[in-house]
């Protein structure tokens, strides 16, 4: 694999990503902020059906061997803390890191800040990270799973989160059907909180 | 009883027309478009051998950025292994700023136009003023991004990849991410 050949497949894979979390909705300040608000749920279901979905086909790729798992590795501060983090500023944003392009590209202008913010927020995390070392990346468990946990194969846990995951998602879909969530303008603005 | 002209068309689109009409409408279903999602994992493993993610292409970008200001920051070990010109730093890089292309076409052909700033900001933040948007917006990127690269992930790298491999890690962080997006949405901003 070149760099240039890495570089058009992401070039691609990328426009796809984009174009679908577009057709979605989920890229909306109204969706994610609605969803943390519990207002609305479009963002929960795209999530959820994403996550069922990647566990089937990486659960179908690896037993076929074709590929080989890589979980990040544990430190339970850093993921604690880090996901504190990144959650207030994905509610203050209204955007994740890859959904603040997708408002770029559709012309949000206060996305270009967001995106100017989160580079300056990981270059300094860049000149940061020999000092937090010691303090959060020291000492750990490794790159441990829920297989080492439960001691069931890796398939099992997979297609198990990917059944529990769709009960969910047809109990929330009959609760509240997903259109009903959509909005005025596709935006997920439901209007004034009654 | 006579039918209205377009009924035969209409009862049989071709596929075509069915791929066409997808494209132009405003909105899919969260479900077709999250399992559209969930299997671009299938080319991120097969041809990159990676998963899915988006946060570690800031360390690229804005480490490149810092290093070109300052060459004591391309010598920092992180930085340095996040700027190589590697096939997975770059193919990240790449993803990011084709999802913006991705979703700029898909405005284009739905029309569904958008304002320069959403109109929920307005009640979410109970002001108008472009100016507090965009200087929240950037503090929430930087608070985002910095967050992100503690926990050595993102909504997508932990959320969309660790959780569906069963990593603990990434269960825990995405765990706390909610934990931390809910109380800040409900402690911090106004309701929508």
């Amino acid at each position: 694999m070149s760099l240039l050949q890495a570089i058009l497949i992401g070039l691609v894979m990328g426009a796809v990503f984009g174009f679908t979390l577009e057709k979605s909705r989920v890229f909306e300040p109204g969706m994610i902020v609605g969803q943390m608000q519990f207002r609305n749920f479009i963002m929960l279901k795209v999530f959820l059906t994403a996550v069922a979905t990647g566990a089937v086909v990486i659960a179908a790729l690896h037993g076929f061997g074709l590929v080989k798992l890589g979980p990040k590795a544990t430190f339970y501060a850093a993921d604690v803390i880090g996901g504190l983090m990144l959650g207030a500023g994905i509610a203050l944003a209204g955007a994740c890191p890859g959904t603040v392009l997708a408002q770029v590209g559709v012309g949000y202008r206060d996305a270009i800040f967001t995106l100017l913010g989160g580079l300056a927020g990981a270059a300094v995390f860049g000149y940061a990270e020999p000092a937090l070392k010691p303090l959060l990346f020291a000492s750990g468990p490794g790159k441990i799973t829920f297989m080492d946990l439960t001691g069931l194969s890796y398939p099992v846990l997979a297609l198990g989160l990917a059944v529990v995951l769709v009960g969910v998602l047809v109990a929330l879909e009959v609760w509240r059907p997903w259109r009903t969530d959509l909005g005025r303008d596709v935006d997920g603005d439901l209007g004034p909180t009654r | 009883m006579s039918l209205p002209s377009s009924f035969p068309s209409a009862t049989h689109p071709t596929a075509t027309g069915g791929i066409l009409h997808a494209l132009r409408v405003k909105a899919w279903s969260p479900y077709a478009a999250g399992i559209l999602i969930g299997l671009l994992q299938v080319p991120a493993f097969l041809l990159i051998e990676t998963a899915l993610g988006a946060s570690s292409s800031y360390v690229t970008v804005g480490g490149l950025l810092a290093s070109l200001v300052d060459p004591m920051a391309g010598r920092i070990d992180y930085v340095a292994k996040h700027i190589a010109l590697t096939p997975k730093n770059w193919w990240q890089v790449a993803l990011v700023v084709g999802i913006a292309l991705g979703a700029f076409a898909s405005m284009r052909i739905s029309g569904a136009r958008r304002h320069a700033i959403s109109p929920v900001w307005q009640r979410a933040l109970g002001t108008s003023s472009p100016v507090m948007r965009y200087a929240l917006a950037f503090g929430a990127g930087f608070l985002m991004l910095f967050g992100a690269r503690i926990a050595d992930g993102c909504t997508s790298g932990h959320g969309l990849s660790g959780m569906a491999q069963m990593a603990v890690s990434s269960t825990l962080a995405v765990t706390f991410m909610f934990v931390g997006g809910i109380a800040t949405a409900l402690l911090v901003l106004r309701r929508i």
